[in-house]
């Protein structure tokens, strides 16, 4: 009990910590590699800081939604960063549910910041609840195919199980249908995270926005707990990614050594994982709105034949 | 040592297969010519990769020649002059399909299937590299849908040859490779083809003021 609650505690803390630096790795590489100097890797953390101590302005049409989903955001974006094989393969609130819950989970977050968007009745709210909503019809069922598909051969749906059958059986994952599985959640990563395909992360009041025109009536600690939210889940979203398709270096037990060992293996992934979607980002143009369903499928039918070539062979 | 296991070479084999698969979906749904023509080579590299360890896990070494030859001609040399051509013809390097992206993309889903359906019988249990057979039939297919279903000669040239590379992959799977002189005939062949197809791409466009094989029909009298 006191080790389960120790081990909660830290991968709560290295979540919080983690999830603004990872942002912020993406945009300093996108910024070099465009021969920027770009902000510091710390900007982000600067950045919720200040958010944090300013006071809000809130529409005064706005009603309770708006006021309650910051919070609604945030929170399920933490719990579900609870819920996935972070450092070991011992996930926190394991009892709490699988891999449904997390997309769930996300879903709730995403539901609520665009009802709120709606709530204030600005323009540009309701343009990016309506967006975001086409994208993650599309998104969220490639999402959860390509993560049966690893279920389908760890023969769980419990994350952790996951990775832990991963570990044992090697010889069964890396195959063609894992392949597939991974590009179209890649794809999905970049959708859900409103990467540059997709949507740019690096403008404010761009007539094509789409997350961002979702929270352009947030201001002060609100706005921090909303950007801290999607840190969290695109954290959340590139954990699954490492983590189940490459296990390598997860601990299988909670000890020191093992903590130290999938620590370092961790943060290599995502490094490696945080390049390749800047070097994405940086060498494709925006996508018209109307041709990102196009992308999404692409995803979609990788994600579903995935599926089917798990039953194939 | 790991990389002298038949079970790691076999991953290896297979792996390299499912990228081949997944770039070959990719340029399906790609809308961009330059970006299509650098998938291309992509696959083809991973083609060569795959060439080299088939070779080297059944001491066949004509199919390193083979393989070195794809690296030379397939990822370097043919992607060069794909793009030479496109810059010197087209107006727009946008693609141009028959079929939206969508439905093109669930019809190659439906083409991987059929693929693996038609592969099956053929498979044994102990036989190496077993989803090849199916991975090829699949690039194979696609790779026909392609030039049925774009607009432009440049990327119908582009489905000949991921058809060719589908070819390619089931013959090396399958036979551990053709002999020499046969390979060496197809390399010699898939080269002249597409040099044939440029200059008669830049008749085309000369002649038409645009690369839509649709406005052949234009000749009729």
């Amino acid at each position: 009990m006191k080790s389960w609650l120790l081990q909660a505690a830290l991968q709560m803390v290295l979540a919080l910590l983690l999830s603004p630096l990872v942002s912020g790795f993406i945009r300093k590489l996108k910024a070099n590699l465009q021969n920027r100097r770009g902000p510091g890797l710390l900007q982000p953390y600067h950045d919720l800081f200040k958010l944090i101590r300013k006071g809000t302005v809130v529409s005064e049409h706005a009603s309770w939604l708006f006021r309650v989903t910051p919070y609604i955001a945030f929170l399920a974006a933490l719990m579900v960063s609870l819920m996935i094989p972070m450092v070991t393969a011992l996930v926190p609130l394991s009892f709490f549910g699988g891999v449904l819950a997390v997309v769930y989970l996300l879903a709730l977050g995403r539901f609520f910041v665009a009802l709120a968007a709606l709530d204030t009745a600005s323009a540009f709210g309701g343009m990016g609840s309506s967006r975001e909503m086409t994208i993650s019809a599309i998104a969220e069922p490639a999402m959860m195919l390509s993560i049966f598909t690893v279920a389908i051969t760890a023969g769980s749906t419990n994350l952790g199980w996951m990775v832990q059958a991963a570990l044992q059986h090697q010889e069964r994952f890396l195959s063609p249908s894992h392949i597939l599985a991974f590009v179209a959640m890649f794809i999905v990563l970049i959708a859900e995270t409103g990467r540059l395909p997709v949507d740019n992360p690096a403008t404010h009041l761009e007539l094509t926005m789409i997350h961002e025109a979702m929270i352009l009536e947030y201001s002060g600690h609100y706005l921090a707990l909303i950007e801290w939210g999607a840190a969290l889940k695109q954290l959340v979203l590139m954990t699954l990614l490492v983590n189940i398709f490459f296990p390598i270096g997860v601990g299988a037990r909670f000890s020191l050594a093992s903590v130290v060992v999938g620590l370092a293996a961790y943060l290599g992934k995502l490094f490696l994982l945080a390049s390749a979607v800047a070097l994405v980002e940086t060498s494709n143009a925006k996508l018209r709105l109307f041709r990102v369903p196009d992308f999404l499928a692409v995803g979609f039918i990788l994600a579903a034949l995935a599926l089917a070539s798990t039953f194939i062979f | 040592m790991f990389y002298d296991d038949i079970q790691f070479g076999t991953r290896m084999i297979t792996l390299m297969a499912a990228g081949m698969l997944v770039t070959q979906l990719l340029i399906v749904g790609q809308r961009l010519l330059p970006t299509s023509i650098r998938l291309f080579s992509l696959q083809s590299f991973l083609l060569a990769c795959l060439a080299n360890t088939v070779a080297y896990f059944n001491h066949a070494r004509h199919i390193y020649i083979a393989a070195f030859l794809t690296l030379l001609l397939k990822v370097i040399v043919m992607p060069l002059f794909l793009n030479r051509i496109v810059k010197r013809t087209s107006e727009t390097t946008e693609v141009q399909s028959y079929l939206n992206t969508p439905v093109s993309i669930l019809i190659c889903g439906g083409l991987t299937l059929i693929g693996y359906m038609v592969a099956h019988p053929f498979i044994k249990p102990h036989q190496r590299g077993h989803s090849t057979l199916a991975v090829a039939t699949a690039l194979f297919l696609m790779g026909f849908f392609l030039m049925m279903n774009r607009r432009k000669a440049i990327s119908q040239v582009l489905g000949l040859l991921t058809a060719e590379n589908g070819l390619f992959l089931a013959a090396i799977s399958l036979t551990y490779g053709m002999p020499l002189i046969v390979e060496l005939g197809i390399f010699f062949d898939v080269l002249i083809a597409v040099m044939i197809f440029g200059i008669l791409v830049y008749r085309i466009s000369e002649i038409f003021d645009s690369l839509d094989t649709s406005k052949l029909r234009r000749l009729r009298g």
